[in-house]
């Protein structure tokens, strides 16, 4: 028990290691990269995203059910909650904001 | 003297330029949105449920109106990266009103794929706990077994935890690191018949050793409509400091799965699973013997428990009513240490019809059938029948 515990200690801080490496050497790509690529792979809506993410642990809510001001709260306590991505989030909180 | 009034001219019109930029009220008030939104916000959310549950055991049929709980929500948004959450839950429990804090915590948001957390936070360990028990979101009335009073999963912690996402651009990762206050042993000195046994909602800890657990999560597709994971929880000591437990240790691990996909034509089908294992180290305990007199006894403590649920909403019927269904089955079993005074093991189906009103309000009827070899009341058939309404607020 006692080295599984070690072992286990080392493995969540070496997550965090690179966890923050990772973060803070790539801090401009993914937006540059995701429209890069977009005459290949045709980028993903945020109505397609919502429709996708918002419906993994209960049913999505529908956009009016909130003012753009409660999509922000929610939106961030989602994002946290939900380990979802900066990218699922903005685009998912964008469509929420338009449509209600 | 020259120069000295030109350094005072300088400084004289040079304080006319900086003191106008400072003082610059026009600009602003005639430029300002009046009604720009407040970034800092407060939302009152939260959840509530009652029904009725009729169980039959042993012959005897229970029967009585439940719940009425209540669990209102805080979220207080400070800034686009600063979030404080909070709920309290409200329970009878035996004509007594139980004020629980199931968290409270602060979240700051690092950079894109980091986000800091402390305080009292519902533990990632597995899914069900963190993201599918709230009444509104859980398919059937009941929770499974291995979850709840006498499970085996960690449901809450205090401590601080390191979790966050990466966008492997389609697949995502996410992921959860943290260390919370640790469990503690039940010695068998109060409950003898619980002896080994963890206990986990710690405001204090009983030892200067704190747990550590994470968890990560991958969505191998880019459509998220799977997701699978794997979670640890340890700690090297459960006894109090001094106590001839101090030095036993405790290791948790739980996989779990999910699967969640619209399909044009036929409708949402819902899988969910987890698998919880619990292993703590061997320890000598007292139980009395017919007569009275102490004996010792050792035992392997290792126990675990299984659920998985199926769900199916069929939301392309052509019928109203037909799409606000859900028909969901589920399978969960719980297997106590053989040798502990508590061993026991149990298997449970239960089966439910749920018609949704809304989007977080739902009428849940539900059959449950829970078959059990010794455990805490000798075993048995209980068998349930549950109409429950659920509401998110
Ligand atoms: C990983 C599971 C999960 C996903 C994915 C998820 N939610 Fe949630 N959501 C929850 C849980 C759990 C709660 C309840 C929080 C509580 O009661 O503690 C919740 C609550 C909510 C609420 C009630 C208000 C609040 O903030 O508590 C709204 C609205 C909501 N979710 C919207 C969304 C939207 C929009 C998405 C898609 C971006 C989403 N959810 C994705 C798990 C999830």
């Amino acid at each position: 028990m006692k080295t599984i515990h070690k072992i286990l200690i080392k493995g969540a801080t070496l997550i965090a290691v690179v966890a923050i490496v990772v973060s803070c050497s790539s801090t401009k790509d993914t937006y540059v990269n995701a429209t890069d690529v977009e005459e290949f792979k045709m980028e993903k809506s945020g109505a397609q995203m919502w429709g996708e993410a918002c419906n993994r642990c209960h049913l999505a809510p529908s956009p009016a059910d909130y003012n753009d001001t409660d999509w922000e709260t929610i939106g961030l306590h989602m994002r946290i909650r939900a380990n979802l991505t900066e990218k699922e989030i903005t685009k998912i909180e964008a469509f929420l904001k338009s449509a209600n | 003297m020259k120069k000295l009034i030109i350094l005072i001219l300088i400084i004289g019109f040079g304080h006319t330029i900086y003191g106008q930029n400072y003082n610059d009220f026009d600009t602003d008030s005639t430029k300002t949105e009046a009604f720009k939104p407040s970034k800092s916000q407060f939302m009152i959310r939260g959840y509530g449920h009652t029904g009725l549950n009729s169980v039959t055991s042993d012959g005897e049929t229970e029967s009585s109106y439940v719940g009425s709980a209540f669990a209102p929500i805080f979220l207080f948004k400070h800034s686009d990266r600063l979030l404080f959450e909070a709920e309290l839950e409200f329970v009878l429990e035996g004509n007594e009103l139980e004020v629980g804090l199931e968290y409270a915590n602060v979240m700051y948001v690092l950079n894109k794929n980091m986000t800091v957390r402390a305080g009292k936070f519902l533990l990632p360990f597995g899914t069900f706990m963190e993201r599918l028990h709230p009444a509104w979101i859980n398919r059937l009335p009941t929770k499974p077994l291995g979850f709840g009073h006498d499970g085996i999963a960690p449901s809450s912690g205090i401590g601080v935890e390191l979790r966050g996402a990466f966008d492997l651009g389609g697949p995502k990762l996410n992921y959860s690191v943290y260390s919370t206050n640790g469990p503690r042993i039940k010695d068998g000195s109060v409950e003898p018949e619980e002896a080994g046994m963890l206990q986990f909602q710690n405001y204090e800890d009983n030892n200067n050793s704190k747990a550590f657990g994470g968890r990560i999560g991958l969505l191998p597709f880019a459509d998220s409509s799977t997701e699978i994971g794997f979670s640890t929880y340890s700690t090297n000591k459960v006894g109090a400091t001094d106590s001839q437990y101090e030095n036993v240790g405790a290791f948790l691990y739980a996989f779990d799965f999910a699967f969640v996909k619209q399909f044009s034509g036929f409708g949402v089908i819902d899988i969910k699973g987890q698998y919880n294992n619990s292993k703590v180290d061997d320890a000598t305990y007292t139980e009395l013997d017919e007569f009275g007199n102490p004996e010792e006894y050792t035992f392997n403590n290792e126990s675990n428990s299984f659920y998985t649920q199926l769900s199916y909403r069929p939301t392309t019927s052509e019928s109203d009513f037909m799409k606000k269904l859900e028909f969901v089955g589920r399978y969960s079993n719980y297997n106590a240490p053989a040798d502990a005074e508590w061993s026991g093991e149990s298997e449970q189906y239960a089966f439910g019809l749920n018609y949704w009103l809304t989007w977080r309000s739902v009428i849940k009827v539900a059959y449950q059938t829970t078959d059990s070899v010794g455990g805490h009341d000798g075993g048995g058939t209980a068998n349930g029948f549950f109409v429950h309404w659920a509401i998110g607020f």
